[in-house]
């Protein structure tokens, strides 16, 4: 059967959770790929996890829902909860983990609290914290798990709002069904006009991009599986 | 400019604005809308092509008043058009009314959500009892079930030309999904493959005193006698019969050594192909059966089908909406088994027809 790629996208409102589900799918498109992304919309504008599915196969695709994940990629704690539905033994499952941080303890009863968490809620400073729950904890039965600090880097090293171009670029990385050169293509489609304007936001965009990539290089070396 | 100029084009855009640019490409020159989700971006890019294409757009009270006005600008020789979605389609069905009495072509297209009431506004396929024979009438409406966005642009195209031709409503059945979701079409202008746009006419205030310069044209919803409206209704339905002949439509796929036919429209039929495919792939004898269009219903290609397998699997996210008509359509015709899907307002994969169909067999 004709390869097909089925990711996954959560986090926070804001997080530009939908920006990378569309690049993504654009780029497959533009690859003369099928592709398709779908956000999950609902009444809700703001303070709900934002989803984002996509897509990409060399045939037409089915339904535009899934219920499993080649890749999910989780950028929220609450995203964590949301996404735990899409994640078998074949999934890689990618994290925030400058955000959200792995048990500390393996004991499920203490490891609960080992949680340190910047919580996203809290980083908007207008809604509560949220109870944490069991519910939050990473999945046990994904393929394998690897944590991005890309909130960290975009912060430290580049612009807290290229957050999501690292994320992308990992993505890509990981899914390894288009080509980096498509979606700075389809990147420069969507915000020429401010590129031009200022050529230095091209510069960081793409540089968060390749920091992705290499982010993901790393994770997926280390596991001593590229 | 008002029709579109450049030549067959791959895009990639949600269903909304596939539908909007069909609409342009079918030369509708006016919508009246009224706002509701998921169908607004159909009426954001109407207008925001309108100025390109010399196209007009007027923004109703609400639904009815959408309809009614549809109606008014086609009489007054305009291709008019609207969309609207759930508790809109329930409106709708006034001015629809009106134009199967009066046989005023119109089309409408539905972006189906949650049901009853304001429910959901993200997906569903709980408007079929609704489109096919809602409003106190017949039913004499055509409704294309779409399940791409390809099919959007085509059939956008295709009911102008039909509700033109033949003069009746005609319906667009989308949903959210296709209505948000991001996939690849062709888009072309129709006229460039060969498609001969029918052009509107003036139904009101032609030149000439009826009766002695032009015959008188009766275009009535309002009868003073039983008889009357039994003659009427009668030549209507004659000629929607005649009509159900020449456009009705359905795809099948891999029926003939079947053992088990997934019955699906819409939007699910792809997870029922996807679904088929890959139990095909594991040896599995599955066939798949979709209606195009709902209203005429292709009950002679259900029937067909029936002759050769009738173990069915029919999948659905409504309570049985497509079930009614699948089952009127096999009135008195012998089945073997059917089993259903039924999933109001919620997605199916083609995963749980699979899973379905490997533990029920």
């Amino acid at each position: 059967m004709a390869k097909l790629i089925k990711i996954a996208i959560a986090g926070e409102g804001g997080q530009g959770v939908q920006s990378i589900g569309d690049i993504l799918a654009e780029a497959g498109n533009e690859e003369g790929k099928e592709a398709l992304y779908i956000p999950n919309f609902g009444i809700e504008q703001r303070g709900g996890v934002s989803l984002a599915f996509v897509q990409i196969s060399e045939e037409q695709i089915g339904s535009p829902k899934f219920e499993s994940a080649d890749i999910v990629i989780a950028l929220s704690e609450r995203a964590v909860a949301r996404t735990l539905q899409y994640v078998t033994k074949d999934t890689l499952y990618v994290y925030d983990n400058s955000l959200i941080a792995p048990p500390e303890v393996a004991d499920e009863v203490i490891g609960l609290q080992a949680y340190d968490t910047v919580a996203p809620e809290a980083q908007a400073g207008k809604i509560s914290r949220q109870v944490k729950s069991a519910q939050e904890e990473l999945p046990k039965n994904a393929k394998r798990l690897i944590g991005i600090p890309a909130t960290a880097i975009a912060q430290k090293e580049l612009h807290p709002r290229v957050f999501n171009m690292i994320i992308l670029g990992a993505t890509v990385r990981a899914a390894g069904i288009v080509e980096m050169q498509t979606i700075e293509k389809a990147l420069e489609s969507k915000l020429g006009k401010k590129f031009t304007d200022n050529p230095k936001l091209r510069v960081l965009n793409f540089s968060a991009l390749q920091k992705g990539v290499e982010l993901m290089d790393t994770a997926l070396r280390e596991e001593g599986k590229v | 400019m008002d029709k579109l100029s450049h030549e067959e084009k791959r895009a990639f855009m949600t269903g909304n604005e596939a539908v909007a640019w069909a609409a342009v490409a079918a030369g509708a020159e006016i919508m009246n809308g009224y706002p509701i989700t998921p169908q607004n971006e159909i009426m954001h890019y109407w207008t925001r092509l309108a100025p390109k294409f010399n196209k007009k757009f007027l923004q109703t009270e609400d639904e009815l008043s959408a309809g009614f006005t549809t109606i008014g600008g086609v009489l007054g020789g305009k291709k008019a058009f609207s969309a609207t979605a759930g508790p809109g389609t329930t409106l709708f069905q006034e001015p629809l009314s009106m134009a199967e009495m009066m046989r005023i072509p119109m089309v409408l297209v539905v972006q189906q959500r949650g049901g009853p009431s304001t429910a959901t506004v993200i997906y569903s396929q709980q408007e079929v009892n609704l489109v096919t024979f809602g409003g106190n009438g017949e039913g004499w409406r055509i409704v294309y079930s779409t399940s791409s966005h390809q099919e959007l642009y085509d059939y956008t195209i295709k009911a102008f030309d039909a509700a033109w031709k033949y003069r009746f409503p005609a319906i667009i059945l989308g949903d959210g999904y296709q209505a948000k979701m991001r996939e690849s079409l062709l888009m072309y202008n129709p006229e460039e493959r060969g498609i001969l746009l029918v052009q509107p006419e003036v139904f009101v205030g032609k030149p000439g005193l009826p009766g002695r310069d032009r015959p008188a044209d009766h275009l009535r919803n309002a009868f003073s006698v039983e008889e009357e409206l039994f003659e009427a209704a009668m030549n209507i339905q004659q000629e929607y019969d005649k009509m159900a002949a020449e456009i009705v439509e359905a795809d099948e796929q891999q029926i003939d050594d079947a053992k088990v036919v997934i019955i699906a429209h819409g939007v699910v039929s792809r997870a029922a192909v996807a679904a088929m495919n890959r139990l095909r792939a594991k040896g599995h004898k599955v066939g798949y059966f979709r209606p195009i269009t709902l209203r005429p219903f292709p009950e002679k290609q259900l029937q067909a089908v029936a002759e050769k397998c009738s173990n069915f699997l029919l999948v659905e996210s409504a309570l049985g909406q497509l079930a009614r008509l699948f089952k009127e359509a096999l009135f008195n015709v012998p089945i073997k088994s059917f089993q259903t899907i039924y999933k109001p307002g919620v997605g199916i994969t083609a995963e749980e027809i699979v899973e379905h169909i490997e533990s029920h067999g």
